[in-house]
C-alpha cells in the first residue's frame, strides 16, 4: 500500500525530533505504545507560564504513518493553549494525512501522545500551583 | 528440525474417534454418531466438518501454556497426515473439500500453537473472553514504555556491531525470561500478569527484528 504523499514527505522530512527534560518542570511528557505493531512514541511540550505550548518535540519509532502522525501534532501544537492542544483529534490527524483505515490506529497515538503530554503537564504543574490547573 | 516423530502405528485409525467427554454429534454421511470435533467418523471413514473449536482442543490438548513442541508437531503431523489431499483423490468432492477445510483450521492452531507469543496472546483472549474486553491492546504501563523507548533509543544509536549484538542478546535473554514467567501466571491464571507478559514480548521480538534490520544494514555498509 502506497503512503500518502503527506506521510511521505513528514516521514523524509520529519520536524520537531528530539528529546527534551522530562525532570523539567515546564516540560510535559506523553508516552504511548501500540503492541501489535510495536510502536513507541514519545510526545514532550515546553509550556510557557501562561499556558502556552511554546515548543514540541517528538520521538517515534513505529510505521511511516506513526511517524508522520507525531511529527504532525508537534507542529500542530506549537502556539497553541494546553486546552486547545487536548481537543486535536484523530480524525483530524487521519484526515490531513489521508491515513488509510488500517492506518487510522496511528493518528489514536499521536491523539493519546499529546493528551498523555498535556496531562503529564497539568499533573506536574498542580501542586506547586493550584490554580494554574483550572 | 530434528525429525523426532514416528508414525504412530494403529494410533491414526482410531485418534479421529476417540469420545473423552466430547459432545456426540451425527455424522453427515452415515448419520453415525461422532465426538464432535473428530476428524473422520468411526463408522464410515468420512472425514467430518472442522466445526468450532479452539486451537488447543482441535489437537485434543488442555488449554494450557505449557505445551511441549514434540507432543504438538506430533500430533500436527498425524492430523496432515490424515488429511492428505493423495488421500482423497478418489473420494467425492464433498469428502475433499471437508478434508481442505480441516486441513485450513488445522494449521491455523498449529500456527499459533508454536509460537510462544501467538499462544500467549491467544490463551489470554481464550480465557479472558468476557474478563478484559481489550485483550492486551492497550499499553499503559508507563515502566514497559519508558524501557522499549530507551532500548529502542539504545539501537538508533548504536554505532558498532557489538553494540547491536549486546541489545540482541539483551532482547534474546528478556525473551526467555518473559516466556518463562508467562508459564507461571498462566499457571495461577493471573491474566494481567498474562497480559503485561504478552506485551512485554511483543515489543522484545519486535526489538530483537530491529537489531537484525540494524544489522544488515551495517553489513551492507562494509
Amino acid at each position: 500500500m502506497a503512503y500518502s504523499e503527506k506521510v511521505v514527505e513528514h516521514y523524509e522530512n520529519p520536524r520537531n525530533v528530539g528529546t527534551m527534560n522530562k525532570a523539567d518542570p515546564e516540560v510535559g511528557t506523553g508516552l504511548v505504545g501500540a503492541p501489535a505493531c510495536g510502536d513507541v512514541m514519545k510526545l514532550q511540550i515546553q509550556v510557557s507560564e501562561n499556558g502556552i505550548i511554546e515548543d514540541a518535540k517528538f520521538k517515534t519509532f513505529g510505521c511511516g504513518s506513526a511517524i508522520a502522525s507525531s511529527s504532525l501534532v508537534t507542529e500542530w501544537v506549537k502556539g497553541k493553549t494546553l486546552d486547545e492542544a487536548a481537543t486535536i483529534r484523530n480524525s483530524e490527524i487521519a484526515e490531513h494525512l489521508a491515513l488509510p483505515p488500517v492506518k487510522i490506529h496511528c493518528s489514536v497515538l499521536a491523539e493519546d501522545a499529546i493528551k498523555a503530554a498535556v496531562a503529564d503537564y497539568r499533573t506536574k504543574n498542580t501542586d506547586a500551583k493550584p490554580e494554574a490547573a483550572e | 528440525m530434528e525429525q523426532t516423530l514416528k508414525p504412530l502405528a494403529g494410533q491414526s485409525e482410531q485418534s479421529g474417534s476417540d469420545e473423552e467427554g466430547r459432545p456426540v454429534v451425527p455424522c453427515w454421511s452415515c448419520q453415525g454418531p461422532v465426538g464432535e470435533g473428530s476428524l473422520f467418523c468411526s463408522t464410515c471413514k468420512a472425514v467430518q466438518p472442522p466445526g468450532q473449536l479452539d486451537h488447543f482442543a482441535r489437537f485434543g490438548l488442555p488449554a494450557e501454556y505449557d505445551l511441549e513442541s514434540a507432543v504438538l508437531d506430533r500430533h500436527y503431523f498425524d492430523c496432515q497426515r490424515m488429511l492428505h489431499p493423495d488421500r482423497f483423490a478418489m473420494r467425492t468432492p464433498k469428502e475433499r473439500a471437508l478434508s481442505q477445510q480441516q486441513s485450513v483450521c488445522v494449521n491455523e492452531a498449529y500456527e499459533t500453537l508454536k509460537d510462544p507469543l501467538k499462544r500467549a496472546d491467544y490463551l489470554v483472549h481464550l480465557r479472558g473472553a468476557g474478563v478484559l474486553p481489550e485483550g492486551c491492546t492497550l499499553v499503559n504501563d508507563q515502566e514497559l514504555l519508558t524501557e522499549s523507548m530507551e532500548l529502542r533509543e539504545a539501537l538508533a544509536d548504536a554505532e558498532s556491531l557489538e553494540d547491536v549484538d549486546a541489545l540482541d542478546q539483551r532482547a534474546t535473554d528478556d525473551i526467555r525470561y518473559c516466556i518463562d514467567a508467562l508459564s507461571d501466571v498462566f499457571r495461577t491464571d493471573d491474566l494481567e500478569g498474562a497480559c503485561r507478559l504478552t506485551t512485554r514480548l511483543k515489543y522484545l521480538r519486535k526489538l530483537s527484528e530491529e537489531c537484525r534490520h540494524h544489522r544488515a544494514k551495517m553489513d551492507k555498509r562494509e
